[in-house]
C-alpha cells in the first residue's frame, strides 16, 4: 500500500480567497491606504484633466448660443447699415453653407441663377481659404511673399509681372509653411482674379441697393429703434428688399433691438450732469469714476433701480417706460453678458483632439494617464515584491500559482475600486470647484452631469483595471518561482 | 549557506534532468534494507547535486548525495552552517529543484510531478517547519493553521474545528486569537507545528526548529514532536544543532561539505559525543 497517493490539488473558492485577501488588506491597513492614495491621486488626475475639458467644453456651447442670442440684434443692425468690404463677404460667404440664409440672400441680392451662385460660392471658398491663409502668416514672411499688399489686393498684386514667381520662390524657401492646395490651383485662382472680383462686387452693390431701400424706410431713424419692429412692418421692409430675416429670427431680433434701446436709455442718462452727481454722492465716488458699469453694479437690486428711475424723472429724462423689474433685469443681462464675454475669452482653441478638448487638453489628458500607470505600476510592484517570502510560504502551504495570483489581483483590484472611486469623486469635485471659478454662475444648468458621471466610471475602471494588471506580472512571476527560489530572492 | 546565493539556474538543468531519466529506468525497485529491516522507504535521494551560479562562479551547496529515509523515522540531520543541509532539506521537500539526480518521495518521482500535483504533495503529505516560523503575519494563529486546510478544500467549519484540536495539541488553544506578533518565539512555533500538521501529513521536515529558542522552548518543541512522531507515526526529518536531539532521534545524519559524512543510530552515538561537539561551532 502506498503511504501517499498523489493527486490534483484542488482549486481554493473563490469566496475563501477573497476572505484571506481581505484579512490582508485589513492587516496591512497603512500599506494598503498608501496604496490607495497612489492611486486615488492618479485616477483624480485623470479624473480632473477630463472633468474640466468636459465642462469648458459644455459651458462654452451654452454661452456660445447665448452670446449668439444676445448679439442678434447687433448683427442685424450692421447688416442693414453697411454692406462690409469684399473680405467680409468673401471670409463670411466662405463659410456659409449652401442652403443656409446668408448664401440664398448673397444670390437673390446679387441676382444670380443657382448655377452661377454655386460657382461664385466655389470661388469664394476658395478665396476665403488663401485670405486666411495669408491673414494667418506673420508679417516678415508675408512681406517676402507678396510684398505690402493686403487683403483682396493680394491677388491683384500677384497678377503684376514677376510677383507671382518672387511669391513661389519664397513660398519655396518657407518649409514649415503649408499652404492650402497646390501652387497650379492658386495659379488658375489668381488668373481668375478679376472675374471673381467682380462677383464679389456684385454681391457687395446688391447689398448697397439694398441697404439704401431700407434707409428710405428708416426714414432717419436709428437702426436698432426700426429693429424692434422686426416683426411687424420693418420686418416687412427689410425682407422686401431682399435680405433673409426669418419668423423665429424676427421675434429674437425685435426683443433684443428692445433690450439694447432700453439700455441705450439708461446708459445715455449716466452722462446728464445732476443723474451722475447724484449717483457719485449715492455711491460716495467722484463724479468723473461714475461709469456705464458703475451704473449696471448699482441698478442690479430692485431698491437701487427704484431710486435711480424717481432721479431720471426728477431730471425731467424720458424713462421711456422703463420699469423697476425691467431695469433690474437688464442689469442682470450686463452681468450675464460680461460673463459670456470672458467666458468666450478664457475658452482658447476648442477644436480637434480627443473628445474635442482640444489638442493642449489631450495631451495633458495622455500625460496624467502616463502618471497613472506609472503610479499604479510602481505601488502594486512594491506591494508584491515586499511580499515574496509570503508567497513562498503559501506555496509551501499547498497554494496554487493561480490562487497566489487571484490573491493579488483581486487585492490589487479591491485596492483599485476604492482608490478609483475616490480619485474620480475627488477629481470632478476640484474640476467643479476650478470651473466655478473660471466661469462662476454660468456654470448653473450647464454641467453636464451625464458626461461627467460617465467620465467618473471610465476612469474608475482605468484605475481598477490598471491595478490588476499591474498586479498579474509581478505576483505571476512570484507565483512560478519554486517556493525557496522566492523565498531567497528576499 | 541557500541564503546567501542568489540561484541562478544553471543550463547544466536541463541535461540534469535528461541524465536523471536513464537514472531512473536503470534504478531498481526498493529493496529492504540489508539487516532485516523491513520498513518502507519513504524519501529516496539518489545522486543529488545542487549548485548556485554566482558572478560565474560555480558554488556546490550539494555534491551527490544518496539517503534513503524509512516510514515513521526520526532522524536528525547534522552539520555546521553552509554544510549543505538546508539545501538537502529543500530538495528532499520539493521546494526546489536539483541541478541533478533525484528525489522519490514514496517512490514517485518529485520531478515527474506538475505544478498542481506539488502542491497537491505540500499540502497535504509534507509538514514544513523553519527556523523563523514564516508564519503569516496578518492571520490569527487558528487562521495560520486553518489556510492549509482551505488550500485543500476542507470547509471553514471542519478546518475551525480540526485547527483548534491542533492548537490543543501543542496548547495553544487559549490564543487562538493572537497573530504572529503579538506571541513569543516558542508560541510561534508551536503554531507553526500546528500548521505543518493541518492535513496529517505523513512527513515532517523542519529545518533547525529550535534555533531560535532558548533552551526551555526548545525542549518543549522537540517533546512535541517527539509525541508526533511516536503517537501519530510521522516521518520526521529534522536539521538541528540541537544536542537534545540526540536523546528523541532514531538515526542521526552528518553533512559536510555538501556530503554525507556519515549515518548512525542513535545507540550507536551515545558514546561519541564528545567527537560532535567538536564539530559545532
Amino acid at each position: 500500500m502506498k503511504v501517499i497517493d498523489i493527486q490534483q490539488q484542488p482549486t481554493m473558492g473563490f469566496s475563501r480567497t477573497l476572505s484571506i485577501t481581505i484579512i490582508g488588506i485589513r492587516y496591512r491597513l497603512f500599506r494598503s491606504l498608501v496604496t490607495v492614495v497612489v492611486i486615488a491621486v492618479a485616477v483624480a488626475f485623470l479624473m480632473n484633466i477630463v472633468g474640466e475639458s468636459l465642462i469648458r467644453k459644455s459651458v462654452l456651447e451654452n454661452s456660445a448660443d447665448r452670446l449668439r442670442e444676445l448679439r442678434h440684434a447687433a448683427v442685424w443692425a450692421a447688416r442693414l447699415s453697411v454692406p462690409g468690404t469684399a473680405e467680409d463677404i468673401i471670409l463670411n460667404l466662405g463659410k456659409a453653407e449652401p442652403d443656409s440664409p446668408l448664401y440664398q440672400e448673397s444670390q437673390v441680392l446679387a441676382g444670380f441663377d443657382p448655377g452661377e451662385m454655386q460657382a461664385v460660392h466655389e470661388q469664394v471658398c476658395r478665396a476665403a481659404e488663401y485670405l486666411t491663409f495669408f491673414g494667418e502668416l506673420d508679417y516678415g514672411r508675408r512681406r517676402r511673399m507678396v510684398a505690402g499688399a493686403e487683403g483682396s489686393d493680394i491677388f491683384r498684386s500677384l497678377r503684376e509681372t514677376g510677383r507671382m514667381e518672387r511669391f513661389e520662390d519664397a513660398l519655396a524657401g518657407m518649409k514649415s509653411v503649408r499652404f492650402p492646395g497646390t501652387i497650379e490651383q492658386f495659379r488658375d485662382f489668381v488668373g481668375q482674379w478679376p472675374e471673381i472680383e467682380g462677383r464679389v462686387q456684385r454681391i457687395r452693390e446688391g447689398r448697397r441697393q439694398a441697404i439704401r431701400q431700407v434707409r428710405e424706410v428708416l426714414d432717419g431713424r436709428p437702426v436698432v429703434d426700426a429693429l424692434t419692429d422686426a416683426t411687424g412692418q420693418f420686418g416687412q421692409a427689410v425682407r422686401a428688399a431682399g435680405f433673409r430675416l426669418g419668423e423665429d429670427e424676427a421675434g429674437a431680433v425685435a426683443r433684443e433691438a428692445r433690450r439694447m434701446v432700453d439700455v441705450r436709455i439708461l446708459e445715455d442718462s449716466v452722462n446728464k450732469p445732476a443723474i451722475r452727481k447724484a449717483l457719485s454722492s449715492r455711491l460716495d465716488v467722484l463724479p468723473a469714476d461714475v461709469t456705464v458699469q458703475t451704473l449696471w453694479d448699482f441698478v442690479g437690486s430692485r431698491e437701487n433701480a427704484e431710486w435711480y428711475l424717481a432721479k431720471m424723472r426728477e431730471g425731467e429724462l424720458d424713462t421711456a417706460g422703463l420699469t423697476v423689474e425691467r431695469t433690474v433685469e437688464l442689469a442682470g443681462v450686463d452681468a450675464e453678458f460680461a460673463s459670456l464675454v470672458r467666458a468666450e475669452h478664457l475658452g482658447g482653441d476648442l477644436s480637434g483632439g480627443f473628445l474635442g478638448v482640444g489638442e493642449r487638453m489631450t495631451w495633458l489628458m495622455l500625460v496624467s494617464m502616463l502618471v497613472c500607470v506609472v503610479g499604479i505600476a510602481n505601488a502594486m510592484l512594491m506591494s508584491v515584491t515586499e511580499r515574496f517570502r509570503e508567497i513562498a510560504t503559501l506555496k509551501c502551504l499547498g497554494a496554487l500559482d493561480g490562487s497566489i495570483m487571484l490573491m493579488f489581483v483581486l487585492e490589487a483590484a479591491l485596492l483599485g475600486v476604492v482608490g478609483g472611486v475616490m480619485g474620480a469623486v475627488g477629481g470632478v469635485l476640484i474640476a467643479l470647484g476650478r470651473m466655478i471659478g473660471s466661469f462662476g454662475s454660468l456654470m448653473f444648468g450647464a454641467t453636464p452631469a451625464g458626461d461627467l458621471t460617465a467620465a467618473a466610471i471610465a476612469a474608475t475602471v482605468v484605475g481598477v483595471v490598471l491595478a490588476a494588471v499591474a498586479a498579474v506580472y509581478p505576483s505571476f512571476k512570484a507565483a512560478r518561482l519554486a517556493p525557496m527560489e522566492a523565498m531567497r530572492i528576499e | 549557506m541557500a541564503k546567501k546565493n542568489k540561484a541562478t539556474r544553471t543550463s547544466s538543468e536541463k541535461g540534469g534532468t535528461a541524465q536523471v531519466a536513464t537514472v531512473a529506468q536503470t534504478q531498481p525497485q526498493p529493496a529492504a534494507r540489508s539487516g532485516g529491516d523491513e520498513r518502507r522507504v519513504i524519501i529516496r535521494a539518489i545522486a543529488l547535486k545542487k549548485s548556485y551560479m554566482q558572478k560565474e562562479v560555480e558554488t556546490q551547496a550539494l555534491r551527490g548525495v544518496n539517503v534513503e529515509i524509512y516510514t515513521g523515522e526520526f532522524i536528525s540531520v547534522m552539520g555546521p552552517s553552509g554544510s549543505g543541509k538546508s539545501t538537502f532539506f529543500n530538495m528532499i521537500g520539493a521546494l526546489d529543484s536539483p541541478t541533478s539526480g533525484r528525489v522519490f518521495i514514496d517512490e514517485v518521482d518529485v520531478a515527474q510531478l506538475t505544478a498542481v500535483e506539488l502542491a497537491f504533495l505540500r499540502c497535504r503529505k509534507i509538514g514544513y517547519i523553519f527556523q523563523s516560523y514564516n508564519l503569516i503575519q496578518y492571520m490569527t494563529a487558528l487562521e495560520n493553521v486553518t489556510t492549509p486546510m482551505a488550500f485543500a478544500g476542507v470547509g471553514p467549519d471542519e478546518a475551525r474545528v480540526r485547527g483548534m484540536s491542533l492548537l490543543e495539541i501543542v496548547g495553544l488553544k487559549e490564543r487562538w486569537f493572537h497573530r504572529p506578533i503579538e506571541m513569543s518565539g516558542g508560541q510561534q512555533q508551536r503554531v507553526a507545528i500546528a500548521r505543518s500538521m493541518a492535513n496529517n501529513p505523513s512527513i515532517l521536515l523542519c529545518d533547525e526548529p529550535t534555533a531560535n529558542l532558548d533552551l526551555h522552548t526548545g525542549r518543549e518543541i522537540l517533546t512535541i514532536l517527539q509525541r508526533l512522531n511516536r503517537e501519530r507515526g510521522v516521518t520526521i526529518i529534522c536539521a538541528t544543532h540541537d544536542h537534545r536531539m540526540l536523546d528523541i532521534c532514531d538515526r542521526l545524519m552528518w553533512i559536510r561539505d555538501g556530503q554525507i559524512e556519515r549515518i548512525a543510530r542513535r545507540d550507536e552515538v551515545h558514546i561519541e559525543v564528545g567527537a560532535i561537539d567538536d564539530e559545532e561551532h
